[in-house]
């Protein structure tokens, strides 16, 4: 489960950056009040345009940095005052997951597994689990930087659940990918929440949100303007089609 | 402890199969000083082998004199003679570089010569020919002490005549203070460069490159703290600054033992590597390296991608250089100042150890300021790989 509650981020602006945007504020508010829940053994979607505020979110849930205010509840753990144990727990992925590209799956594979303190017969087991599931066998022990971006994917989506998290962060995990890439990581997200987890993933993509997700949260300018079930949305949609029920949302607001 | 060895393992595994790495940290490191002293031994042989084969071509103007000198000086191999009417021809020849040398003898040399005088015997020459220049004066000087004997000779007379007395050098100083006032910081600063640059590359891929890979993001999401992270990563980075140095080492010490290279300067370099030299340059090394480390990781985690680091961190090679500079001066040496200065501490105290006249307490500051320093450059690449404004920038 995760529980967000009154999130703010702050960024210092710089006097270039006030220049750029145009403002004299020297602080910009990448998110604002934000708050939800992710309920486990469900997919919660969070949707907004470019420079919504989503990958600060799932970054600040990921604890890769750190609110200006507001509370973060992680599996019932304080992401803010025990930012360590809360890592243990989470699975990270985005579409622009690098891997090092000199490594073999083996290597990169041991390495997350010994930093999650994993033991060695479990790490085998859910190591062989990944690579049959999805077909690694061949390539486990090819250096990474010799790998096709197919390959490259399969490799970070192991390398996200080899610890086995109860909460998995995907942030456009599909951006940039081939259908046939893509389609592993949905099919991730769904096994993911068929086993229990607690899912989040961020998206601009209304098809891939309505295939998975069962909440949704849309965030524009860092400020929450819709958050319930996908069944509600659907439900109170003025118009035809979420694309365009998104867009109006984006739009009133 | 075990999350920071983890990272370290990992660390030096990826740098290990970076043919860069390993072109730059070890191979140059390990060929430097072969290649270098094969280099200018071949040189120097080569140039001394030409000298020795080259002909000096001499004109004279006898001036109705005697050829007895002439006569005896033709006698020595690779010196080809050629008579003048008059010192205009001769200069015109001397011009023309058919001869670069010339010898015009007085019209009274040998009536002078034989009354006790001192005739005169005028040299002529383009500035430019200094090495033909001194060939032939040297040949004279030989003359000029046969012509003293001869005439001391004739008037029944030891040469210690005319030589009241003599100067004898008696130099009781220290080879080894000589060598070391004048290139004793020269071999620890190559070992300073080596480390420096040994520690460059591995700082950089290890923070820049990682941020560029997008490897980093995933990394700050594994249970290991940001200090774990730094730490595994510092052993990585000063154990390659560490290693280049002594790769370098190894060249030097291989070049000089195995490679039949003989001649006063490979004694000179014999001589500095003590084992004492040595001992304490890598005393001092450890917590260099760790600094030098401590100046990159700042840099390295600021800048969004390999280039942009390497652009910033190339021109900090001047502050390996110019301390070391600094330390070459004869004069400067290691006191309660310099001792506090990094860089110019290490080599001052290498100085001090090649002269003989090393003062422990000295080398003891310089041993603990570096610690402190390194200690002090730790705390910043901790404070700097905090800031999520520098990792996610």
């Amino acid at each position: 489960m995760i529980k967000v509650e009154n999130l703010v981020k702050e960024f210092k602006l710089s006097k270039k950056q006030q220049k750029e945007n145009n403002t004299s504020e020297k602080v910009a508010k990448a998110v604002n009040g934000v708050s939800f829940e992710c309920k486990a053994g469900r997919i919660f979607s969070l949707l907004g345009p470019n420079g919504a505020g989503k990958t600060t979110t799932l970054r600040m849930i990921s604890t890769i940095v750190k609110p200006t205010s507001g509370s973060i509840i992680v599996d019932g753990i304080d992401v803010i005052k025990e930012p360590q144990d809360a890592r243990a727990k989470i699975g990270f992925l985005t579409g622009s997951t690098g891997l090092y590209e000199r490594l073999t799956p083996n290597e990169v594979l041991k390495y997350f597994a010994d930093l999650n303190d994993m033991d060695k017969a479990t790490f085998e087991k859910r190591r062989d689990y990944y690579y049959d599931l999805l077909d690694m066998h061949d390539f486990k022990s090819k250096k990474i930087g010799q790998m096709s971006t197919g390959m490259k994917q399969k490799v970070s989506i192991t390398r996200t659940m080899i610890h086995d998290p109860n909460v998995v962060v995907f942030d456009e995990p599909t951006s940039g990918l081939d259908v046939i890439t893509a389609e592993n990581i949905i099919k991730l997200i769904n096994d993911c929440k068929n086993e229990g987890k607690t899912v989040i993933f961020s998206s601009h993509i209304m098809s891939e949100v309505d295939l998975l997700c069962d909440d949704l949260a849309i965030i524009n300018k860092g400020k929450l303007l819709y958050s319930g079930t996908m069944e509600d949305f659907r439900t109170n949609m003025q118009t035809d089609t979420l694309t365009g029920e998104f867009i109006r949302i984006v739009n009133e607001n | 402890m075990k999350k920071i060895i983890i990272i370290a393992k990992k660390e030096f595994l990826d740098l290990l199969r970076d043919k860069r790495t390993l072109v730059r940290m070890i191979l140059i490191p390990l060929l430097v000083f072969p290649v270098i002293i094969n280099l200018v031994t071949m040189v120097q042989s080569s140039a001394a082998e030409k000298e020795a084969a080259k002909e000096v071509n001499v004109g004279y103007v006898l001036n109705g004199q005697s050829s007895t000198m002439i006569d005896n000086l033709a006698m020595i191999p690779n010196y080809n003679f050629y008579e003048f009417s008059d010192s205009t021809v001769l200069r015109d020849e001397i011009l023309g570089d058919s001869v670069t040398v010339g010898l015009h003898f007085a019209s009274n040399f040998d009536n002078d010569y034989n009354e006790g005088k001192t005739p005169e015997l005028s040299l002529f020459y383009e500035g430019v020919n200094q090495e033909d220049l001194g060939k032939v004066k040297f040949l004279l000087t030989m003359q000029d002490s046969l012509y003293t004997d001869m005439r001391m000779q004739s008037i029944d007379k030891d040469y210690g005549f005319i030589e009241p007395f003599s100067i004898v050098n008696r130099d009781i100083g220290d080879d080894n203070e000589l060598i070391a006032k004048y290139a004793g910081g020269m071999l620890p600063y190559f070992f300073l460069a080596f480390c420096f640059m040994g520690c460059m590359i591995p700082a950089i891929d290890m923070f820049a490159g990682e941020k560029e890979r997008g490897t980093i993001e995933t990394l700050l999401t594994t249970p290991v703290k940001r200090l774990q992270i730094v730490f595994g990563k510092m052993i990585v980075i000063t154990t390659f600054g560490l290693l280049s140095a002594s790769l370098a080492l190894l060249g030097l010490y291989f070049s000089l033992n195995f490679m039949g290279m003989e001649g006063d300067f490979m004694d000179t370099i014999k001589g500095m590597l003590s084992p004492g030299l040595i001992g304490t340059l890598y005393i001092l090394l450890v917590p260099l390296a760790i600094f030098f480390a401590g100046i990159m990781i700042p840099v390295s985690v600021y800048s969004r991608s390999f280039k942009e680091a390497q652009s910033i961190l190339t021109p900090l090679n001047i502050l390996v250089v110019l301390p070391a500079i600094f330390g070459f001066l004869p004069g400067v040496e290691l006191d309660y100042t310099t001792s506090f200065i990094p860089i110019l501490n290490v080599v001052l105290a290498c100085k001090s150890l090649i002269g003989g006249h090393a003062d422990m307490i000295l080398i003891g500051i310089t041993f603990f300021s570096l610690i402190i320093l390194a200690g002090l450059s730790v705390f910043i690449s901790v404070k700097q790989f905090g800031k999520e404004g520098n990792v996610l920038r």
